[in-house]
Formats: C-alpha cells, sequence, structure tokens
C-alpha cells in the first residue's frame, strides 16, 4: 500500500490549476488574461482592433484555425488579421489583447457561433481523400464563389486537412493577385502543402526563402501578374496563369506524393462571372472538380448552365457560403497586402528577417513594365503581353515593389516576361539629381544584373 | 596629546559613533582599543561618558554595554575613572529610558554587583553601587506605586469575580487537602467578604483596601497551584518514562518543569529585595517557552494583571482537567482495562503512516488524480479509436463526390471518420500541435519531428559555439550571426523537380548533399537543413578549380584611358578607392592598372573577382559569371 497509487505516471498535476486562477469575470484591463470556452461546434470569430495583438492558448480540447490544429498550451499571436477559431471539441482558452477592447460581449460572446457548414467542408474533404486514396491521379479541385463567401478559407482548411491523416501533398495555387498567399501581393502561386501551415500568419505561413522558421517552409512556385486587378490585363493574367500551370503539371508529372494530392485552386471572385476566365482557366489546369460556393438561389442555376458548358455536371458541387467567412474591406485587403511586403522584407513576427539597402546608378537599371488600363487606353491596339520601359524617375519608380526577374538587364522585353522571377526589390527612394536609385533587398550583395519589373504596388516605410 | 594618541582618540571616537545598535563587534572593537590604549583611558572615558550624556535614550543602552565591556576586560583605570561619574549617569539614563531598557539596565546592575574572577571584588566600588542599588529600590516602589493606581478602578461586580475566582481556587485546594482547617476558614472568609460586598456599599478606597489584598491572596493561591502543578509534572514525568514515546515526552516535560528555570525565577523573591516588580515590569512578554510554564512562572513575578487575565484561569482550568482525565487513564491501565495497540498491529501502522489527519489525505489524493481535461482527453482519445478501428474511406458509398453526398447530414463521417483528422492519432506534439499515431513507424516520426523542431529552435536563436550534428563550420559560423535574410526563389526548372521531402524528409540530410552535389551550385541557403550542403559544396565545389584565376593575372590586367574620360582617373564601384592612369611604356598607352572592364564600368580586377567569387560560394550568382571573367581574363 502506497501513497502513491492515485497517481498515473507522466501527468501533469499542474496544468488544470493554472485555468482556475485566471478563470475569473472579464476585466477591461489591457493585456489581461481572461478565459473562453467555445461549445462543441462553435467558432469564435476574431477580430482584433487594428495594430493590436491577440494572444490565445489552449487550455483544453480540441481547436483548429482553417483546419490547422493549436497545440495545447502553446500561446499564438496574431496581429492585423481577422480569423475564426473552431472548436472541434468543447475548447477551453485563455487569451488576452495587447489594446483595451471597448465592449467585450461584441468581441466575445456575439462573436461566437455555431459552424453550421464545417459538415459540408468534412463530407467535402473525405471525398476528395476517397480519390486520392483510390486513384494515382488526385483531384484537381478549383474553388469558385462570389466575394466573401469563404473561398481562400476553404481551399487552406481542404489543403490543412489532406496533410492530416496521410502525408499527401496538395498544390495549393492560388490565382488571386490580390490575395497574397506565401508571396506578396500581385503574384499567382502554386504550392505543394507538405506540412503544417501557420495558423498565425494571413500569408498561410513562411516560404523556404525565409530560411529557418519555427514550421517547415513551403517552397512556391511564384509568377508575377504585377497589377492590381485581373480585369486590367486579362490577357497577361491567363498568359500568368498559362506560366504557372505549366510549371505545376510539369511537377505533377515529377512527383508521384503531389500527383496523387491533387491540386486545390483558389480563385479571385471576379472568375466565376467571367466565362473567358473559367474557360481558360479550368481548361489550362485541367480542373476535375468545381466547387462553387453560393447560396441556392436563381442565380446559381445560371451558373450551373455556364459550368455545364465547360465541365461534366456531376463535378461541380454546391456548398453554401462558409460561415467562417469574414467580411473583407478595401482597407482591410489592403492592410494585409501591405503586411505581406513588410513581411516579405523584414520578416514576421517569429522570424525576423534583415534586407539589404543598395545604392545603384539610375543608368544600371532597365525596368519594365505591363501594360495595364491607362497604357491600354491611350494604345487601343497594342499587343496587351507587351512590356513597355519604365523611365527611372521619381513618379514612376518612388516606393514601388519590383521583380526582378531571372532575365539578364539586356533581354528582349518578351524574354523578361516569360523569365522566372528571383524575388522582388523595393525601390526606397529615386534621387534623380545625382541619378542614384536605393533599392531594398531582401538577400545581401549585389543588385542581380537583371531586368526588373514594375508592379503596381507601393509600400511606405 | 601626541600624534598617535590624537589618532587613536579619534578613531575610538569613529567606532564609538557607529554603535548605534546593540553591535557585539562594535563593542568588542571598542573594548580591544581600550584594552590596547591603556594610556589614553582618560580620553576614552570621556568620550564614552559624552556618548551616554549625548545620543539618543534608545542608544544609550548600547553605550553602557560598551562601558560595561570595557571595565570588565580591560579593569582598572576604566573601573576607577568611569567610578565618578557612574551614579549619576546611571540615574540620568534610568529616568528617562522605557520599562523594557530599564529591566536590561537592571540585568546589568545586577551582573556588576557579582565579583569579577580577576580581583574577586565586584567591578565598581561598593560606595557608588550601594547609591544605586538604593535608587533602584525607590524607583521600584515609585514603580510598584504606579502600578496600582493603573489597577482597574475596583467596583463591587469585578471584586465580586475575583472573589469567585478564589473560592474556585480554594475549593480546588480544599479538595486535595481535606484536612487543612485554614482553607475551610479562608473559604468561609471569602464567602462572608462576598455577601458583605453586596450587602454593603463601600467607599472606594475601601474597596481598594479590599482589591490588594484579595490579590495578595490570589496570589498565594497560584503559586500553591503552580507548585503543585510542577509537582504533578514530575510525577507525570516518572509515568511516562514507563511508556513508549519516552524521550519526546521527556523533552516536553523538562521544558515545562525544570526545577532550574523554577530555581532560576524564584531566586530574586527569595533575596526579598522590593526590586522585584522593576524586574518584571508590565510589557513583560512572556518567553515562548511551553505555555504552562509560562504561564506558571508569570505568576512567581507578581504581575498581577497576568495573574488575573482569564485566560490564563482558563488555561489552568484546562491543566487541571487533562491532570484529570490523565488519573483515569491511569487508574484504567492499572486495572488492566484498557487494551493498547502492539507496535505491529494495523492501527499503529495506519497511525504512522497517515501522520495528517483524514481530510488533508483526501486532499492530497484529489491533487494526485489527473485534472479533468486530461481524462476526457483520455476517453476521448478511446473513442476515436474505436470509431475509426475499421473504418475505410474507400469503402464508403456516401463518400463518393456528388452534390448530394456533400450536402447530407453523412453520419458516417461525423461519427468516425472525422476522427482521422484528430484523436485517430492521439499524441500531439507540443510545440507545434502536428498528431502522430501509435505505431512504431508513427513514434519513430514523431521523436524525428521532436529533433527537428530542437534543431531549428538552436538555428533560430543562433547558439553560437555549439556544433550541428556533423560538425560543420560553415553552419556555426552562420548560426553565431544569428542575422537571418531572405533568399532568391528558386528558378522554375529546379521547382518542378523539386521534392518537397527534401523540407520534410527525415533523412535530409543526405538528400541535402546529394542535391547539393547534382546542382553544382549550392541553393542550400534556402533550405532548413542546408549546413551540411553548403559546407560540402564549398569546400568541393568544383567551379573553384575550374575558375581559379591567379592573382598575377588579375594584377596585370589594365584597360586603356578611354579618350572621353578628362581627369584619367575613375573610382572602384567596390572598393570606393580612386584609380589614377599611368603611363604604360610597353603600349605607349595612358592605362590603368589592375582594371577590368565590365559593361561600361570599370572595377578593379582584383575587387570584382572577389565580388563574384564570393557570390557564386555563396550560391547566388550562377558560375556563369565567373566563367565569363575567366575568359575575360585569359
Amino acid at each position: 500500500m502506497s501513497l502513491d497509487t492515485g497517481v498515473l505516471p507522466g501527468i501533469d498535476v499542474a496544468t488544470g490549476d493554472a485555468a482556475d486562477g485566471s478563470a475569473n469575470s472579464f476585466i477591461t484591463d489591457t493585456n489581461e488574461s481572461r478565459t473562453l470556452v467555445i461549445p462543441m461546434g462553435q467558432q469564435w470569430f476574431v477580430d482584433p482592433p487594428r495594430d493590436a495583438r491577440v494572444s490565445l492558448k489552449v487550455v483544453s480540447g480540441v481547436a483548429e484555425v482553417f483546419g490547422t490544429e493549436l497545440a495545447n498550451d502553446v500561446e499564438y499571436t496574431f496581429q492585423d488579421w481577422k480569423f475564426s477559431l473552431f472548436a472541434i471539441e468543447e475548447t477551453t482558452l485563455t487569451w488576452r489583447c495587447t489594446s483595451v477592447i471597448p465592449d467585450l460581449a461584441e468581441f466575445v460572446t456575439n462573436r461566437v457561433a455555431a459552424n453550421s457548414t464545417a459538415k459540408y467542408v468534412y463530407n467535402l474533404h473525405f471525398a476528395l481523400e476517397k480519390l486520392r486514396n483510390s486513384s494515382f491521379e488526385g483531384p484537381k479541385v478549383i474553388v469558385l464563389g462570389e466575394a466573401q463567401v469563404g473561398k481562400t478559407a476553404l481551399c487552406r482548411t481542404l489543403c490543412s486537412y489532406a496533410i492530416k491523416y496521410r502525408d499527401y501533398q496538395p498544390v495549393m495555387v492560388n490565382l488571386d493577385p490580390q490575395e497574397p498567399i506565401l508571396a506578396p501581393p500581385g503574384c499567382l502561386t502554386a504550392t505543394p502543402v507538405s506540412d503544417l501551415l501557420d495558423l498565425q500568419s494571413p500569408q498561410w505561413g513562411q516560404t523556404l526563402t525565409s530560411g529557418a522558421t519555427q514550421l517547415h517552409g513551403k517552397q512556391p512556385l511564384v509568377k508575377n501578374f504585377g497589377l492590381e486587378l485581373i480585369g486590367e490585363n486579362l490577357e497577361l493574367y491567363l498568359e500568368t496563369v498559362r506560366q504557372l500551370s505549366s510549371g505545376v503539371r510539369e511537377r505533377t508529372q515529377q512527383d508521384s506524393v503531389v500527383q496523387r494530392s491533387g491540386w486545390i485552386v483558389d480563385t479571385p471572385a471576379s472568375a466565376l462571372n467571367n466565362p473567358q476566365i473559367l474557360q481558360a482557366v479550368i481548361k489550362q489546369l485541367g480542373v476535375d472538380v468545381i466547387v462553387v460556393l453560393a447560396p441556392e438561389d436563381e442565380h446559381w442555376v445560371e451558373t450551373l448552365d455556364t459550368l455545364s458548358q465547360i465541365i461534366d455536371r456531376n463535378s461541380i458541387i454546391r456548398i453554401p457560403p462558409l460561415t467562417g467567412a469574414v467580411p473583407v474591406d478595401d482597407v482591410y485587403k489592403r492592410l494585409l497586402q501591405r503586411n505581406a511586403i513588410r513581411d516579405y522584407f523584414y520578416g514576421d513576427l517569429n522570424t525576423v528577417l534583415s534586407p539589404y539597402m543598395i545604392s545603384v546608378d539610375s543608368q544600371d537599371l532597365t525596368v519594365w513594365k505591363p501594360r495595364g488600363t491607362m497604357d491600354l487606353v491611350e494604345h487601343p491596339d497594342a499587343s496587351k503581353l507587351e512590356f513597355i520601359p519604365v523611365p527611372v524617375d521619381q513618379s514612376n519608380l518612388q516606393h514601388a515593389l519590383v521583380v526582378i526577374t531571372t532575365a539578364p538587364r539586356r533581354a528582349r522585353p518578351e524574354e523578361v516576361m516569360a523569365s522566372p522571377i528571383l524575388g522582388f526589390g523595393l525601390i526606397t527612394e529615386v534621387n534623380e539629381r545625382r541619378q542614384k536609385v536605393k533599392i531594398l533587398l531582401p538577400v545581401p550583395g549585389q543588385l542581380p544584373n537583371n531586368a526588373l519589373v514594375l508592379t503596381a504596388h507601393r509600400y511606405l516605410e | 596629546m601626541d600624534e598617535d594618541t590624537r589618532a587613536t582618540v579619534k578613531e575610538f571616537e569613529d567606532v564609538l559613533k557607529e554603535l548605534t545598535l546593540n553591535s557585539r563587534p562594535i563593542i568588542t572593537t571598542l573594548t580591544k582599543m581600550a584594552e590596547e590604549n591603556i594610556s589614553c583611558a582618560q580620553y576614552f572615558v570621556h568620550l564614552l561618558e559624552a556618548r551616554i550624556e549625548k545620543c539618543v535614550p534608545t542608544q544609550k543602552l548600547y553605550a553602557f554595554y560598551a562601558l560595561d565591556s570595557i571595565c570588565k576586560n580591560a579593569g582598572s583605570p576604566y573601573t576607577i575613572y568611569f567610578s565618578k561619574n557612574l551614579f549619576s549617569m546611571y540615574r540620568k539614563t534610568y529616568l528617562i529610558v522605557d520599562n523594557n531598557t530599564r529591566t536590561k539596565m537592571i540585568n546589568l546592575f545586577r551582573s556588576w554587583l557579582e565579583p569579577t574572577t580577576a580581583t574577586g571584588e565586584p567591578v565598581f566600588d561598593k560606595g557608588t553601587l550601594d547609591r544605586i542599588e538604593s535608587f533602584l529600590i525607590k524607583a521600584s516602589a515609585l514603580h510598584q506605586k504606579n502600578m496600582e493606581s493603573m489597577l482597574p478602578t475596583p467596583t463591587i461586580s469585578l471584586l465580586l469575580k475575583e472573589i469567585d475566582k478564589l473560592t474556585m481556587l480554594t475549593e480546588e485546594r480544599l479538595r486535595d487537602n481535606k484536612a487543612d482547617a485554614k482553607l475551610a476558614t479562608k473559604l468561609e472568609v471569602l464567602n462572608q467578604l462576598k455577601a458583605v460586598l453586596q450587602r454593603e456599599k463601600l467607599g472606594v478606597p475601601a474597596l481598594k483596601q479590599v482589591q490588594l489584598q484579595l490579590q495578595q491572596v490570589f496570589a498565594q493561591d497560584q503559586q500553591y497551584l503552580q507548585d503543585k502543578f510542577v509537582h504533578q509534572q514530575k510525577q507525570q514525568l516518572q509515568q511516562q518514562q514507563l511508556q513508549q514515546q519516552k524521550q519526546q515526552r521527556q523533552r516536553g516535560a523538562g521544558m515545562m518543569g525544570t526545577p532550574d528555570i523554577l530555581q532560576g525565577s524564584k531566586s530574586p523573591s527569595k533575596s526579598g529585595t522590593p526590586i522585584i516588580p522593576l524586574f518584571n515590569n508590565f510589557s513583560n512578554q512572556p518567553s515562548k517557552t511551553a505555555g504552562a510554564a509560562t504561564n506558571a512562572s508569570a505568576s512567581l513575578f507578581g504581575s498581577m494583571s497576568s495573574i488575573l487575565s482569564p485566560n490564563n484561569f482558563a488555561e489552568m482550568e484546562k491543566t487541571n482537567r487533562i491532570a484529570k482525565i490523565k488519573n483515569l487513564y491511569d487508574e484504567l491501565n492499572k486495572e488492566g482495562l484498557l487494551y493498547v495497540p502492539k507496535r505491529e498491529s494495523i492501527v499503529t501502522l495506519y497511525d504512522s503512516l497517515n501522520t495528517k489527519n483524514n481530510e488533508n489525505n483526501m486532499q492530497q489524493i484529489k491533487n494526485n488524480l489527473p485534472p479533468i481535461p486530461v481524462l476526457t482527453s483520455i476517453i476521448f482519445d478511446c473513442k476515436a479509436h474505436f470509431a475509426t478501428n475499421n473504418a475505410s474511406l474507400s469503402n464508403a458509398p456516401t463518400l463518393q463526390l456528388n452534390q448530394q453526398n456533400i450536402l447530407s447530414d453523412n453520419r458516417q463521417v461525423n461519427n468516425s471518420f472525422i476522427h482521422f483528422l484528430y484523436r485517430a492519432k492521439p499524441n500531439k506534439c507540443s510545440l507545434c500541435g502536428k498528431r502522430f499515431g501509435n505505431s512504431p513507424e508513427e513514434k519513430k516520426l514523431q521523436s524525428d519531428h521532436l529533433d527537428w523542431h530542437f534543431r531549428i529552435n538552436k538555428r533560430m536563436k543562433g547558439s553560437s559555439g555549439t556544433q550541428t550534428s556533423t560538425g560543420s563550420t560553415a553552419a556555426t559560423a552562420a548560426t553565431q550571426r544569428n542575422i537571418q535574410s531572405r533568399n532568391w526563389y528558386i528558378p522554375d526548372s529546379e521547382w518542378v523537380l523539386f521534392k518537397d521531402e527534401e523540407i520534410v524528409s527525415i533523412s535530409h540530410d543526405q538528400a541535402d548533399r546529394r542535391s547539393g552535389k547534382q546542382r553544382g551550385q549550392s541553393k542550400q541557403a534556402t533550405r532548413p537543413h542546408d549546413n551540411d550542403g553548403k559546407f560540402d559544396s564549398a569546400k568541393n565545389a568544383p567551379e573553384k578549380d575550374i575558375v581559379a584565376i591567379s592573382r598575377g593575372k588579375l594584377l596585370a590586367k589594365y584597360v586603356v584611358v578611354p579618350d572621353s574620360i578628362q581627369d584619367m582617373a575613375f573610382i572602384c564601384p567596390i572598393c570606393k578607392e580612386k584609380v589614377n592612369g599611368v603611363y604604360d611604356e610597353d603600349s605607349g598607352e595612358w592605362v590603368w592598372k589592375n582594371t577590368i572592364a565590365i559593361e561600361n564600368k570599370h572595377f578593379h580586377a582584383t575587387c570584382y573577382f572577389e565580388t563574384v567569387q564570393n557570390r557564386s560560394n555563396s550560391g547566388d550568382m550562377p558560375t556563369t559569371e565567373l566563367e565569363t571573367l575567366k575568359s575575360l581574363i585569359e
């Protein structure tokens, strides 16, 4: 007989007590740790105040952010990002915020609600999983829908689920240049998701170019579109999609795991109602499953008709708009884009990067830009795919994000357009009098002697 | 006073100034100085007297201690010098300090009365000591008067209460000693007194008289009971010695009833001097030894307030009751009516194991139980295990991808398949939340995964000096800097061939090395485990041999100064040094030595080469650039 009989080995007695200590009533102090219990099947829409950091820690239970499960007793920090935390089981968590929350009820209680669409996502995931299990050629899924129906959230969740039980590596293809996913804005990307996505990051995580990161980095294929909206130059957009898809196709042929895992394709909202884009993208990528996030209404019947002209009707799945979808306005979109540019050069909260500022002579720069709306109005007959040279001056380049291509500086514009990209630079200052340009480079060293492409994005530090 | 004396006296004064607290080291120092510098005795005495005179009352005692120490250790001539003013100093000080300090001063005085070992005489001369003594006697008489005036104003009810108490005490005594006629009389007197008090109205002075009288009687009674108590203790001691827990009890009893303590405290009362009350004034704090003993001895000091305190009284009653129970126990034991559990019995074992009481124990058991969430988690894990045990996605017809299936409430998904995403793999990484299963392969994966976390954290923190598993120096250098920069994207041609296994695989080390060699250039900086590959290729890089360019050749490079240049000079963009043209006699031209022209820009040939080489080694630039350079130079 011993006193120890009641103790199971390896179980920490203290864990339960820590939560009780902070389980006091809500007080509007800043950074005061508060406890919240989210019932099973409900989710909390977290909308941190601007510039504030919300930190949360799961004390018990199982919860996920867009399909990525949170570790218990690890503090996650979120900034400038609206997301939803879904409780798979009843979840107790402690959270705090660095700034005062004026209305706690509005911030917490009113924003915990049932996730009624989760079951569809599960059904869809397991149907896709079954396809992956039964064939060497995984499903190529494209997600369509109007703005703010949860397209990106669905893609992210499907990717996260796909890597959970088996070692699949679905390729996440982002065709929305306004959405910075694993790259600065203005890009189309394709990324095999081979390990956990960073649930704290609105950009889904870090790439291998960041070096050592707390989670496994991802290796994206990045294609620059460079303009703000795809409507500005549809030909160029489709050309960029073509370049991206040829890369992904080749990769898929080379990589049996990727081939078996299939693709998940996120699209811009404008794609749904533009048959030209639909046709091109679906054919280009060889998509075999279309998921549309839409309510079942008259418009849906039209959409279904349009889509069934492109693809077999049985491959079209409609899911109601997700309950986790967060309203997104232009200001918020800009904020995400701005932060994506900042993170590209300086790293995020967990991985600090040191960019490198260099000064070059103006005459050593060759800058091109794609034809945008303004330019096309002026030259209606010009080829839309043609790049036009940009004079190196303050009005054109100050604070601009530029793409550093792999094409040599003297290469012809067609070559520049077709060339892969090396990375991005940020022009911080153009001194016209001294003929000098200051460029922030992510990589220490000299500016590669390559052609640059001007993007529509500006970043003022 | 010569220089040395002055210095010594100054030093003594300085030390004396520090005597603001009762510090043995300071007093010892002062004593030592006094002993060693007898020649300065007079100065020291002056200083010390001045100190006693001038310092704040609370510190005067310490100065007295110093005086005492000097006199006792150094002796003559200090004793003689101090004797002169000792009485007046003592008196003055005594009158202004508080009661506590007075007690201490009296103690000090008592130590002076004792003959020293050295001379066999008291420290100071008899005359001085006598004066102090008579002063103290007067002072204490005064003190007692003060004390009496501090007693509560006697009222009938108060006195009645006291009489009741006394009656009880006397009855107690009477029970022990039934033949004592005196006690019986006393009881009668008390009753009469009570009756008188109840019947008649007495003046305040009369009441006062009664009160004092009562107190005296009370003190007597208490002393008697005290003696009896001590006696009982001794008896108990003897009985207890027979019992098992002999030692412990002995210690307790010894503390409560050692004759020494009582002897010691009694001694002043034996001497019969009226100083006694001064030795414990009202602020007398009972020492924290055994409670009974303190209370018992308290009465011996004649502290009336403590005698009268109901607390004390209750205490006494309690001890009496305990004594009674004890007696009963002993009697029963003698008759053999008690069962004493044997040492090996379960009861004694239980008692010895359960040192705390039961309630505490329950608490402890509760504390040792895992918290509820852990238990629920285990249950859920079990449920998930059984739910997924025989589940198979491929045999489920409801998973056919079609509109109807997706929008249905699929029970199979909700009840079974869903667990594949969560608890089917019950082991969650504590750092990132990634789940792992229970099979040996999965366990292996999990431990590799943890290793990876460890390595990457180490790398991110840049723990300098710690060698990586392969001891790569390149890696250590990189981590020491702990500055991380982004890298370029890999070319599309590499991306299509890239395998994400290189990122997540466990045997990444080998994979990295292979791919690093294959490519002939090190892109590994982009990969989490680039260390080995990077080092490898830097060391074995074949391009280094191919493009080895001798420094001599570089230095020999020159460029003819173009006609368009006016000042015959240029600034090397790399080292920012100005290069002036020199006349080359061989060619008959003005040239820039050690210079190379790349795309119409001029560089130091050596500078340019170094830059290109560095870039090539760090993997940023294709080797072609180096090769171009080589071809330029050859």
